[in-house]
């Protein structure tokens, strides 16, 4: 066998923007190349060190954890600059990602076993976190104090030593490796040579083979590895020029495809004057032993006092809440809470309860809202722990399904919070457990199709407009779809991308998919550990100001730390300003705390089988609609089953049609053996929920609940066909063994075999069914707070904020337009809750200065007139525009005609006023009399502002995104007669099969892939009266997709669906554009023409500005020849 | 005395030069580490006038005959004259422009040591053909 080689410096696609190594890929490879162990060596950081440590275990290879860090210089004694101009080395180009990107010099840091993992980890921390805005860089001290457990070669090129002999400055190098040296214990610093086939290369590694002779130090062979195969050169320059912001070649100009994993014998025969160096690359493989000791669990300390054990607090803890969660106490919720109990304590998790309660206490004392989720609602312990509301007794959840004995797995509690007060429970979080001992999970963004392609458009130097030409309309799949993309979808039909001179670069973009674009950072996870957490993971900053780790969620995990996902939920804080307001104005004692209500209000159902749900959560969007009407639901379950069946599993596999079909009677309710009708009460023989699946198998075939749950993920992960079959063989040895007839159990065993991978949690949906009930008592009682506090608290939900309002109005709200005088920042109600008031937050161009000064001034002394109202707050002339064009200051004052000024009138006037305010400074006489500029004759005088209803409509599009005067449809009423269009609310009542042609305004736009893999889009359209849902199947789809993408009124022509079985719904033969015009031929804008208000369009709310349709850009005329 | 041993070396014992090298095979180790040092520029590198005495740059198609065992060029013909590689000096390797079909570079280049000379050959790998890049004396 000849003799091997390990590549010991190796980057992957983690070193953002300078390797293309695809891990799997990497792997792969190595087992192919006959490699016994292999690195990897990213820039900066171990961003993929845990998923190369676990792949390369598997795949039998030996994981070599490393880093390739930035250091400061190690041969000078002072400044680069303060070196003669002869003598300065040329510092390489930043690396790393985000804020861990640094220039300096580079070093290859191995790890040799936990001390050095710990060792690396804190190094990097260092750097990364202490270096704030600054560069990162490892300081030479750093390295020598955190230098244990861990070998280090000098480095590529870009490395001090590599560097110095290439620029002819040999004592510079002497010198760098004489001090790196004294970092490293003996034997731990190797001179690295890379042999990269470029004509400097022979000089470059003969000249430091003779310095490491010099200096006793050992060398060793590295290829400096950054792509698998010499053909993804390309994708690393793309990645590299993209990493830098920079037209290819990038800012590396690597001169050839030589930086790929060769095998041994390409290495030896590059290096066969060196033997020995590539000798040394096994030599530290065998050195090389980190053990993670993945599968164990690490959590982080609990409060237990003197005497006490973490079991002992929780147990106590946990019979105090049941006494208060279960009046009576019953045997059964004892048994459970005994039974839980002995489990957690079994599998040594009493600590990490004991951490959620406390946090969730601390929200409880704040009166922040929170709600647990997921499968910990199986629980009763996190029941009485106040952690989660849904009593698991009740409504059969399984504790199994959330915790399994036979499977020790880190438990996983989410808890929601008010996303509005979430900070003060992170604040809560550091001071309680330390800043040393928290950070935030990262998330690795991985490239889709359009991201892919906007990343070689800007490696290639297209223009901005060309690489958004280029990129925008391309659906939300992966990279490796878009020639499928392209040729399918038909608002793709004539994308630009089809032509021909896009080849290489779709070619290129294919490659890229799945490729990491960045580290950003999750939404709510939290690591929290009992030791230093520099020593667990690195950290660095994230670009929003927070320390996060640089390993994802799949990290942590694996290594076994505690990770609380915080999540802010904005309905919670719409619900908190709901109560809030309403107790405002009806008393404090006459709302009771929504969580808390008996689930049992006949209204409330009665709003829910009318689909009359924009706003409730989880209950809202246009399918939840849909099976609202069809589920007609009465009682609590009914929402629990609601939530769970319009879900990805039980959609795919059509569980709702029977479902609904046996509620309603018409047909059967039939189980294949009389143990399942208890477990299946509740859905009428269909098996919707996990938990079923447990109770099922326990019922039939006697199963313990943990055995069961093993069942199921067994059936639930992408099992083989042998391994099902012994599942099945199993299952019906163990049903036939308690007296079961064969074609029963292999009848339920199908039934759950069909159902298992689909059934959703129970529990998850029960804990939501909480809140989504108390959103609805909100809406069926107090209405305007409810649309008011979901307008404060927007983004959220499905709809746009435009709907929200509309569908306030149609339930008899009126809608109050801004008014400097009336409107606070946020939307307020008023009219004994039969109005709201548009607050100022949204509007275009208002900054948070005037959002304070507009609504104290206005306390002070209501605005007399517009010169009032610029002087007293020196408002700028683009928000006191916006503030008079959507009516913010009508009627204030009075001209010469004894009336207001109209808006005209007020925009020729502001310049002039400001000029004056400008001149004579804020505390001249109040009194300004000038002669108002000629303006055009007002159109309606009617109205204070002078303008008609469509000018008046588009302005509030404009400027606010939201139709205040009335829908814009409203205008067009006439025009839609006489086409003989159908109201949304005439719909319901006209028969199963009519023919119909609606009109309607798009709410929202979805094409998910059919089980057929069929596309089909699902519009949801708003008109006057509501929201109507048309389906747009495949072939109709190919006619029309270019008018649903370009345009956004539509008229749909199609077969009405009007049944209990499917509910209400078009069938669409034909979409056509509408133009929105007046009687009078006014044309209303309907597209929202400008960014919304002082959050910008990602936090505005109010909705983003739209795209504009590619037809616009000339692609064209900037593309650049690349094949 | 041919060109082989035509370095000389003086000989302090006999006050007289002598060849430094008996045989070909004992001088050519030695010029090939010599021509691996940095201070020789390569014919291929000369792109200006005044570097004309030096060497040329030249991109001539030449026929080159492989040696397959060693993956490297066993000689070649230029001029209507064999050029047997005594010696492969250095190999190194160009991949350019890859973007832009008009400015792409893909080739391998071979240094060697033929008839007294050094020459740098390259196989265009877009072009599927041997080109000589440089010589030197």
């Amino acid at each position: 066998m000849p003799p091997g080689f390990v590549h010991l410096h190796v980057h992957s696609r983690f070193s953002f923007g300078d390797g293309a190594c695809d891990m799997d890929d990497l792997i792969a490879r190595s087992a192919e190349l006959g490699m016994s162990a292999l690195a990897l060596t990213d820039h900066q950081g171990l961003y993929g060190a845990l998923r190369f440590y676990r792949k390369a275990r598997e795949a039998g290879i030996k994981a070599i954890i490393g880093a390739e860090v930035v250091v400061e210089a190690a041969g000078l004694l002072g400044e680069e600059a303060d070196l003669p101009p002869e003598q300065r080395l040329h510092l390489p180009a930043p690396v790393g990602f985000g804020r861990a990107a640094g220039a300096g010099w580079h070093l290859t840091l191995l790890v040799r076993d936990i001390v050095g993992y710990r060792n690396l980890c804190r190094l990097l921390s260092r750097a990364h976190v202490r270096s704030g805005d600054a560069p990162s860089i490892v300081s030479i001290r750093d390295l020598g104090r955190l230098s244990e457990g861990l070998i280090a070669l000098s480095g590529c090129p870009r490395g001090e030593i590599g560097a110095a002999v290439l620029a002819g400055e040999p004592a510079r190098a002497r010198s760098a490796l004489e001090r790196l040296r004294g970092c490293f214990a003996p034997g731990d610093l190797y001179v690295e040579l890379v042999h990269t086939l470029t004509p400097d290369s022979p000089r470059y590694i003969a000249g430091l083979a003779s310095l490491a002779q010099s200096c006793g130090v050992p060398i060793v062979a590295t290829n400096n590895v950054h792509y698998v195969r010499p053909e993804e050169f390309r994708i690393h320059d793309v990645l590299a020029s993209a990493g830098a912001r920079m037209e290819l070649p990038g800012p590396y100009e690597r001169p050839n495809a030589e930086l790929y994993l060769k095998s041994a014998g390409q290495m030896r025969a590059l290096f066969a004057h060196y033997p020995h160096a590539c000798d040394a690359t096994l030599e530290i493989a065998e050195r090389c032993d980190l053990d993670l000791g993945l599968g164990q669990f690490h959590f982080p300390a609990a409060e237990v006092p003197h005497g006490e054990t973490p079991y002992s607090v929780l147990s106590k803890l946990s019979w105090r809440g049941l006494e208060q969660r279960y009046r009576p106490v019953t045997p059964e919720a004892v048994r459970r809470l005994q039974h839980e109990l002995a489990i957690i304590q079994d599998l040594g998790f009493p600590e990490y309860f004991l951490i959620v309660k406390e946090i969730v206490d601390f929200a409880r004392s704040r009166g922040i809202r929170y709600s647990g989720r997921g499968s910990a609602g199986d629980s009763i312990v996190t029941h009485v722990l106040g952690i989660t509301d849904a009593d698991p007794i009740r409504h059969d959840l399984l504790f199994e399904r959330f915790l399994n004995p036979e499977r020790r797995q880190m438990p996983d509690i989410d808890v929601d919070f008010d996303s509005a007060r979430r900070d003060e429970v992170i604040a809560f979080i550091y001071d309680r457990f330390g800043h040393d001992h928290v950070a935030m999970v990262a998330t690795v963004n991985t490239m889709t199709a359009r991201s892919a392609v906007r990343t070689v458009a800007r490696a290639f130097g297209y223009p901005i407009a060309t690489v958004n030409a280029l990129s925008r309309h391309l659906p939300w799949v992966s990279a490796r779809k878009i020639r499928e993309v392209l040729d399918t979808y038909p608002e793709c039909r004539d994308h630009p991308l089809h032509d021909r001179r896009h080849d290489l670069l779709l070619e290129l973009a294919e490659q890229l998919d799945h490729c990491p674009m960045h580290l950003g950072t999750h939404l709510g996870g939290f690591i929290i550990t009992r030791e230093p957490i520099d020593t667990w993971t690195p950290l660095q900053w994230a670009a929003k100001g927070v320390v996060v780790s640089q390993y994802d969620k799949d990290d942590i995990e694996a290594l076994g730390l505690v990770k609380m996902d915080i999540l802010g939920l904005r309905i919670h804080s719409a619900i908190s300003d709901a109560v809030e307001m309403a107790r405002a104005r009806v008393g404090e004692a006459a709302i009771i705390e929504p969580f808390e209500l008996t689930p049992d209000d006949p209204h409330v159902y009665e709003m829910l089988q009318r689909a009359d749900t924009v706003g409730m959560f989880q209950l809202e969007s246009s399918g939840q609609r849909n099976l609202s009407q069809r589920l007609q639901a009465t009682r609590f379950e009914d929402i629990i089953a609601q939530i769970s069946l319009f879900r990805p599993g039980p959609l795919e596999a059509e569980m709702i049609t029977p479902f609904i079909r046996r509620r309603h009677g018409l047909e059967p309710v039939v189980v294949p053996h009389p143990d399942m009708e208890r477990p299946l009460r509740d859905s009428y023989g269909v098996i919707v929920y996990q938990e079923q699946v447990l109770l099922v198998s326990q019922a039939v075939a006697g199963f313990d609940l943990a055995e069961a749950d093993s069942l199921r993920r067994a059936m639930t992960k992408g099992r083989s066909r042998e391994e099902m079959a012994r599942i099945r063989e199993h299952f019906i040895e163990r049903a036939v063994g308690r007296g079961v007839a064969l074609e029963v159990a292999e009848e339920v065993f199908r039934q759950l075999e069909g159902f298992a991978a689909y059934g959703f949690n129970k529990a998850h949906a029960a804990c939501f069914a909480v809140v989504s009930y108390a959103s609805a008592w909100l809406k069926t009682y107090y209405p305007a707070e409810f649309a008011a506090a979901i307008m404060n608290n927007e983004p959220m939900g499905f709809y746009t904020p435009r709907h929200v309002l509309n569908d306030a109005r149609a339930h008899g709200i009126e809608m109050l337009t801004p008014h400097v005088n009336e409107s606070q920042a946020t939307y307020t109600v008023g009219g004994n809750g039969t109005a709201i008031r548009v607050g100022l937050k949204d509007l275009h161009r208002m900054t948070a200065r005037l959002l304070d000064v507009i609504p104290a001034e206005a306390q002070v002394r209501p605005f007399r007139d517009l010169a009032d109202f610029l002087r007293r707050t020196n408002a700028e002339p683009g928000p006191a525009e916006s503030l008079i064009r959507v009516g913010a200051l009508d009627g204030l004052g009075t001209t010469e005609l004894g009336r207001p000024p109209t808006r005209d009138e007020m925009l020729a006037l502001l310049p002039e006023l400001k000029a004056v305010i400008r001149r004579e400074g804020n505390a001249g006489d109040d009194v300004l009399c000038l002669a108002p500029a000629p303006t055009q004759p007002a159109e309606d005088l009617s109205h204070p502002s002078g303008w008609a209803p469509a000018r008046r409509l588009s302005a509030e599009l404009e400027f606010l995104g939201l139709s205040l005067t009335c829908h814009p449809l409203d205008l067009a009423a006439d025009d839609l007669a006489a086409r003989g269009v159908t109201s949304a609310r005439e719909l319901r009542n006209l028969p199963d099969g009519t023919r119909v042609t609606v009109c309607g305004v798009r709410e929202r736009a979805q094409t998910p892939r059919t089980r057929s893999g069929k596309r089909t889009c699902f519009l949801t359209l708003e008109d006057p009266t509501g929201l109507l849902d048309a389906v747009v199947f495949e072939d109709t789809l190919n006619r029309v997709g270019g008018v649903i993408v370009k345009h956004r009124c539509y008229l749909v022509t199609g077969k009405l669906q009007n049944n209990t079985e499917r509910g209400v719904a078009i069938i669409a033969s034909d979409v056509q554009p509408y133009i929105v015009r007046t009687a009078s031929g006014s044309l209303v804008r309907l597209r929202r023409g400008v960014p919304s208000g002082p959050m910008g369009p990602s936090l505005g709310g109010a909705g983003a500005p739209e795209e504009e349709s590619w037809e616009n850009t000339d692609y064209s005329s900037s593309a650049r020849s690349s094949g | 005395m041919g060109r082989n041993i035509a370095i000389k070396r003086f000989d302090p014992a006999i006050g007289k030069t002598a060849d430094m090298f008996s045989a070909k095979e004992g001088r050519l180790s030695v010029v090939v580490e010599m021509l691996k040092s940095p201070w020789i520029a390569r014919g291929s590198d000369l792109v200006h006038e005044h570097d004309a005495a030096l060497g040329k740059r030249r991109e001539e198609p030449v026929a080159v005959a492989w040696n397959a065992l060693d993956r490297a060029p066993a000689a070649f013909e230029w001029h209507a004259r064999d050029y047997p590689v005594e010696q492969v000096i250095q190999v190194w390797a160009i991949e350019l422009y890859w973007w832009d079909l008009r400015r792409r570079v893909s080739r391998r280049c071979w240094r060697v040591l033929a008839r007294g000379g050094t020459y740098d050959l390259a196989y265009d790998r877009l072009e599927r053909r041997w080109l000589l890049l440089g010589e030197q004396d």
